[in-house]
């Protein structure tokens, strides 16, 4: 099983508040992890993201489930920056793990 | 209590006219006098409307008097400061289109991203399409906008407030948000951060702007938001000014950082961040972030970086 979200869809070509992407990783994505072969995150149509809501829906997704679950996600369509802000998020997670971050 | 507001509120007379308006206010009706005001600029009206809604809103009357003296009433009414403050007044003007010129004082609400959106495309008209002169100017905004909104309403416990300007002689971009909330040092103080009772409000100040320091904590606050928008600035080789409670940090374009402490024991409540940048200066927002990410140590070089598709 694939599940495919579209975040253009969800939350517009502006993705800003990271309450709103942790309760969508909650709601949407969380309970489906151990379900689905593969999750696509799709930004296609995503104008821009900052770093609140990049982390709060990547790093929390990659610290909860471990390494292993970037063999199940894949971010599709994503522009530049947001690619950068991705690639941080999925390091935010990865040292979360690591028990490098105790602020 | 009345308060004179001096002839000019920008650069170096902004941290004197903080001072002035953060003084204790006592008892009785607030009047502020505009009459001598001839220049201010977006990090002063922000401040300003920020603090006499802290009044209004703490019970207290607000009388603002001299407007029809001050030469610049116009142009308060077409930032807006006068309504945002409660104020009405006949305009005697026409509104013009604000694209590309300035983005009126607006109040930070639930809708950041798209209140993001709004003021950079205003700062930047035409850079939300890829490829315009002025993308990544549109990009760099609405980061700054979005991630020092987001503290306001997360963090601060009070209100925030938005202005900017587009200096178009000089090519420059000046961007402001305020919040008459419970500052820096309180925020960190009452998340019962245990370093935080022993520093100060320059101290806390510098400690926001490392990464990984959050008065909230995960998952939707990682402590990253200030420490990319204060390496952006320095990348983009911009003027940062974060002033919190009486301390003010200050990045100037060659890099340096200094503190200081607001003038004559002055104490602004809540939190101001302005922004200065040249728009030539700013070319490539991805390069920039990816850059801003690797000198904050928030992105490692990585065999498995995730899988990405087009």
């Amino acid at each position: 099983m694939k599940l495919e979200l579209s975040l253009a869809e969800e939350f517009g070509a502006h993705l800003a508040d990271g309450t709103r992407a942790a309760e969508f990783r909650l709601r949407r994505i969380e309970p489906y992890v151990d379900l689905t072969r593969e999750i696509v995150l799709d930004f296609t149509g995503v104008r821009n993201s900052n770093s609140s809501f990049m982390n709060a829906l990547v790093a929390g997704m990659v610290e909860q489930h471990g390494e292993g679950v970037l063999d199940h996600l894949v971010f599709k369509g994503c522009n530049p920056p947001v690619r950068v802000l991705v690639e941080a998020a999925i390091d935010l997670g990865l040292r979360k793990i690591e028990g490098r971050i105790d602020a | 209590m009345v308060f004179s507001l001096p002839a000019s509120i920008n650069a170096d007379g902004l941290l004197p006219f903080l001072s002035l308006i953060g003084t204790p206010v006592g008892v009785g009706e607030i009047v502020l006098d505009f009459s001598a005001l001839r220049r201010v600029s977006p990090a002063a009206l922000v401040a300003l409307v920020a603090t006499a809604n802290r009044w209004r809103t703490g019970g207290r009357q607000v009388h603002f008097r001299g407007l029809e003296s001050c030469v610049i009433t116009g142009y308060l009414q077409r930032m807006d400061v006068l309504s945002a403050c409660g104020v009405e007044l006949p305009e005697a003007f026409q509104r013009h289109k604000a694209q590309g010129r300035f983005v009126p004082v607006r109040k930070v609400d639930c809708g950041v991203d798209v209140m993001g959106h709004a003021m950079a495309a205003c700062l930047a008209p035409g850079g939300d399409e890829y490829g315009n002169p002025l993308t990544a100017v549109y990009d760099l905004a609405w980061y700054v906008i979005t991630e020092t909104a987001n503290n306001a309403r997360q963090h601060s416990g009070g209100t925030g407030y938005a202005a900017a300007q587009v200096a178009r002689s000089e090519g420059l971009v000046r961007l402001a948000l305020a919040d008459n909330g419970r500052g820096i040092l309180r925020s960190f103080q009452e998340a019962g951060l245990p370093w935080s009772r022993g520093t100060n409000d320059i101290g806390a100040i510098r400690k926001a702007i490392q990464p990984f320091i959050s008065s909230k904590g995960g998952p939707t606050n990682e402590g990253v938001g200030l420490t990319l928008v204060n390496e952006l600035a320095r990348l983009a080789r911009a003027w940062l000014l974060i002033i919190s409670g009486s301390g003010a940090l200050r990045l100037k374009p060659d890099g340096t950082t200094s503190t200081e402490s607001l003038p004559a024991n002055g104490f602004f409540q809540g939190t101001l961040l302005t922004m200065v940048f040249r728009q030539d200066r700013v070319r490539d927002f991805a390069a920039m972030l990816q850059e801003a990410k690797n000198a904050t140590g928030l992105l490692r070089r990585r065999e498995r970086p995730g899988r990405f598709e087009a």
